[in-house]
């Protein structure tokens, strides 16, 4: 059925989408496909392709730190998605709550985890690089020092630094998670909860059996959206850690952007920039798959 | 659980969450305004005893580093706007214009938000090296104008959406074409809407690192971002504080503008993060 609108019939959508469209082919579909053609070339940064080959997939695939780089990227991602959500999730409930009941702060609150979103990832790692300091006057060492505890190996342990690289990613990513999530739960209606409480049920049956269910929605999207976020980014872990020690916390994007721009390798950084993009999309679908499909036996 | 005890929970919460974010901030402050001295006593010394703005005062009267936050506002300012003029028309026929291929079409726009710059960059880099635009601005911009659009359709969409279509019916009937209801009618309207999805893509270009420092080759155009991660390759344990310093020059401008503006942005998001 035509939505009624303002000049019925004479509405091709096709001119008012094309600056779009053709901006988004230029830029995103044209260089996808030409990065797929440099994968099976011998291209470097500096010489252009003069064979086809797959020369280049073959060494990237028998590279021997391949997979480290994708284990410590699922570990990497995993526990990312786990924090991010987890602690946007309780902001939210938490901002939402207050909000009802008409505490102070809560506004206050709010703009504070999002200032930390809109710190750039560059500045992040560098932040928390300082706050993570080994020295004995480092931010958090000298602070659990002045209590007899530490110190803490935070960047120069290979497992200590996935950690510490979590919650740096985690300080600075969260405010996106609990901004869907608030919407989410703003937009319940309060109609349900006065029932329950009428009913006399508990604050925790409440989360369990009627706010997390309702969210279900919102966690579906906001998993996608984060864990390909979390997949592609890496300046974060650029300035923390430079991808140390060894390879510890070198993920798959940090891989790629190596191999590409430091080692000149464009066949190889194309393949490996093909292995990203698969698995993004391959995350995105399956996530969207499983979790929506639980959706709709509930 | 009602009633105090559940506010008294609210309350421990909100401070724990408080004491995680705002830690970051603090200790990047207290390091920022101390002498070189009191950097070596660590957290007993939060509140420095003689504070010193000398640290701001070394990054600000470097005249590099005006250079590079100038060049963060154009580049970020620019590519911004880049985006939203092209997602105008988009977002308005998303809105208004019923097509067969509308799902498609936005399930499409949202898909591409989820290639990662760097993938696209690799070509990217070496066709804009074959046109002679390597180490320019426009290189820059242009890219930032195709990494902004997909969130600037989504935001303008929503903020269309928002508009009562009957106010471009009533102009209609007096005979006024579509683009002329766009330009006169509803894109005032949509003021807000505008404005959050051009804030909220400056802020991201803002915070760009990867394009800038794939793209850009000389000092002098760099943005604050590129910039400040090469300063700290430079600088050592015994100055600390003058990167402390030059992190807040970099995070203070993007924070303050997304603070003041936050009403209109958070309500932006939220339209969106609902019919998203």
């Amino acid at each position: 059925m035509r939505r009624a609108s303002p000049t019925p019939g004479d509405a091709p959508a096709l001119p008012w989408l094309m600056p779009a469209l053709a901006m988004l082919a230029l830029f995103y579909a044209v260089p996808v496909l030409d990065v797929l053609r440099l994968a099976f070339s011998d291209a470097t940064l500096i010489r252009p392709a003069t064979e086809v080959s797959t020369r280049a997939v073959a060494a990237v695939l028998s590279n021997p730190a391949l997979p480290q780089v994708l284990g410590t990227t699922a570990l990497f991602t995993l526990a990312s998605v786990i924090a991010l959500q987890g602690v946007g999730l309780a902001i939210a409930l938490l901002i939402v709550r207050g909000e009802r009941r008409g505490l102070r702060g809560m506004t206050a609150l709010r703009t504070l985890v999002l200032a930390a979103w809109v710190v750039p990832g560059i500045a992040n790692g560098l932040i928390w690089q300082i706050l993570f300091s080994e020295a004995p006057y480092g931010g958090l060492n000298s602070l659990l020092g002045s209590v007899g505890l530490g110190p803490v190996a935070w960047l120069s342990d290979p497992q200590m630094a996935l950690v510490s690289a979590v919650i740096a990613n985690t300080w600075q990513g969260a405010a996106f998670s609990m901004i869907v999530f608030y919407a989410a739960l703003r937009a319940i209606d309060p109609v349900i909860y006065e029932a329950a409480e009428v009913d006399g049920a508990r604050a925790f049956t409440v989360l369990t059996r009627i706010t997390l269910p309702l969210l279900r929605g919102a966690v579906l999207v906001n998993s996608v959206l984060v864990t390909v976020q979390t997949l592609n980014t890496f300046d974060a872990i650029l300035a923390l850690t430079g991808g140390g020690p060894g390879r510890a916390t070198e993920v798959l994007a940090l891989f790629t952007f190596n191999t590409v721009f430091y080692n000149l390798d464009l066949a190889g950084g194309s393949a490996l920039a093909i292995l990203l993009f698969a698995l993004a999309m391959a995350l995105a679908l399956v996530l969207w798959v499983t979790l929506g499909r639980r959706d709709m036996r509930a | 659980m009602t009633g105090r005890a559940g506010d008294a929970l609210t309350y421990m919460g909100a401070a724990l969450v408080a004491v995680f974010f705002a830690a970051p901030f603090v200790w990047l402050l207290s390091l920022s305004l101390r002498t070189p001295a009191e950097v070596y006593l660590g957290a007993s010394r939060l509140i420095p005893e003689a504070p010193t703005w000398g640290n701001f005062a070394t990054i600000l009267r470097d005249p590099a580093f005006a250079i590079y936050l100038w060049n963060g506002v154009k580049l970020a300012a620019s590519g911004a706007a880049l985006a939203v003029v092209l997602a105008v028309p988009a977002g308005y026929a998303c809105s208004r214009i019923d097509f067969r291929a509308k799902p498609a079409v936005m399930l499409g726009i949202l898909a591409v938000q989820m290639v990662s710059p760097l993938v696209i960059l690799i070509p990217l880099y070496a066709w804009i090296d074959r046109i002679g635009l390597l180490d320019t601005d426009l290189a820059v911009i242009a890219v930032y104008g195709a990494i902004g659009l997909p969130l600037s359709v989504w935001l303008l969409k929503a903020s269309f959406d928002a508009i009562p279509i009957e106010i471009e019916e009533v102009a209609a009937i007096d005979g006024a074409s579509r683009a002329q209801i766009l330009t006169r009618i509803t894109l005032p309207l949509a003021a807000p809407g505008l404005a959050s999805a051009f804030i909220l893509t400056m802020i991201m270009n803002w915070s760009q690192f990867l394009v800038p420092f794939i793209l850009l080759e000389s000092d002098a155009n760099w943005p604050i971002s590129v910039a400040i991660f090469n300063f700290a390759g430079s600088t050592s344990a015994s100055t600390t504080q003058i990167l402390a310093a030059a992190c807040i020059v970099a995070v203070i401008p993007a924070v303050a503008v997304f603070v003041a503006l936050q009403r209109i942005i958070v309500s932006a998001l939220i339209d969106g993060a609902v019919k998203g």
